[in-house]
């Protein structure tokens, strides 16, 4: 695998989307190649801040006890 | 209330209950995809009338998580039509903005260990929740689908009913964007004056 094709999987690798052979060919060429494995790494922390920032919403209490009751739950 | 309608009774609190830990999550989706707070709360209460009307017909065993965000992105969708908004920016590309390639180029990176760091860390909540709420809806669900709730393609494709190939080719793109769009709020907080020099 080159640099090329293994920048191709960058996104299905970091979402755990390809089979598992690819999966080796990628980690194989991540080993030999500092500039593709800082390239990953690069993109698999920013993923990782955008959905850590983005889960620490949460829904506020009064709105919660609306939607509960609306359902009828709110026992 | 005989056996039978005591196990149907039993079945839809247990599948309710399951389905209201999952609030927060639905909420958060809501909030991003709408940007208003009462939308959320409305989408959110008609996602799950919508739900416990329909719990007969949820096969059990198969994943009522995706099965409300199925439910949570379709009701927005008709709230987004009935608005008749236009979509929030075009669709117009920006297919080859890797940040990590401008970090190269600019000569403000690679230090090998995180560049990511000193551009994030730039960044407040804030900044980051509005450049994803500033992208085009289609790139947005997708982005919060896999990013912010982990789903996988298959079931991204299965909650928005498109392609695995079109979850991917959007996914690619909301990401080129998002990354873009960081990048410059980054600069504006002045990541260039203090790490590029």
């Amino acid at each position: 695998m080159n640099c090329t094709e293994c920048v191709e999987r960058l996104y299905p690798f970091l979402d755990r989307e390809l089979n598992s052979a690819e999966q080796v060919q990628v980690r194989e060429h991540l080993s030999l190649c500092r500039d593709c494995l800082n390239r990953f790494r690069f993109e698999g922390n920013v993923l990782r801040f955008v959905g850590q920032v983005a889960r620490t919403t949460g829904c506020p209490d009064d709105a919660r006890q609306r939607i509960l009751r609306a359902c009828g739950r709110d026992s | 209330m005989d056996a039978t309608d005591a196990a149907a009774h039993e079945r839809q609190e247990r599948l309710e209950s399951e389905a209201l830990t999952h609030l927060d999550a639905l909420y958060r989706t809501a909030l991003r995809l709408s940007r208003n707070p009462q939308d959320a709360e409305d989408l959110v209460q008609e996602t799950y009338l919508n739900a416990f009307r329909s719990l007969d017909r949820f096969e059990e065993g198969t994943n009522l998580r995706a099965w409300l965000f199925r439910i949570l992105n379709n009701a927005f969708i008709s709230q987004y039509r009935r608005r008749k908004r236009r979509p929030s920016s075009s669709l117009e590309d920006v297919t080859e903005y890797y940040l990590y390639d401008h970090l190269a180029e600019g000569g403000a990176s690679p230090r090998p260990e995180n560049p990511e760091r000193d551009v994030l860390a730039l960044l407040g909540d804030e900044t980051v929740l509005q450049a994803l709420e500033e992208l085009p809806v289609e790139f947005r669900q997708v982005e919060l689908l896999a990013d912010v709730e982990g789903f996988s393609y298959r079931e991204i494709a299965d909650i928005l009913g498109i392609p695995i190939g079109t979850v991917m080719s959007r996914l690619y793109r909301a990401r080129r964007r998002l990354q873009k769009a960081l990048w410059q709020e980054a600069q504006e907080a002045g990541y260039g004056a203090s790490a590029g020099a």
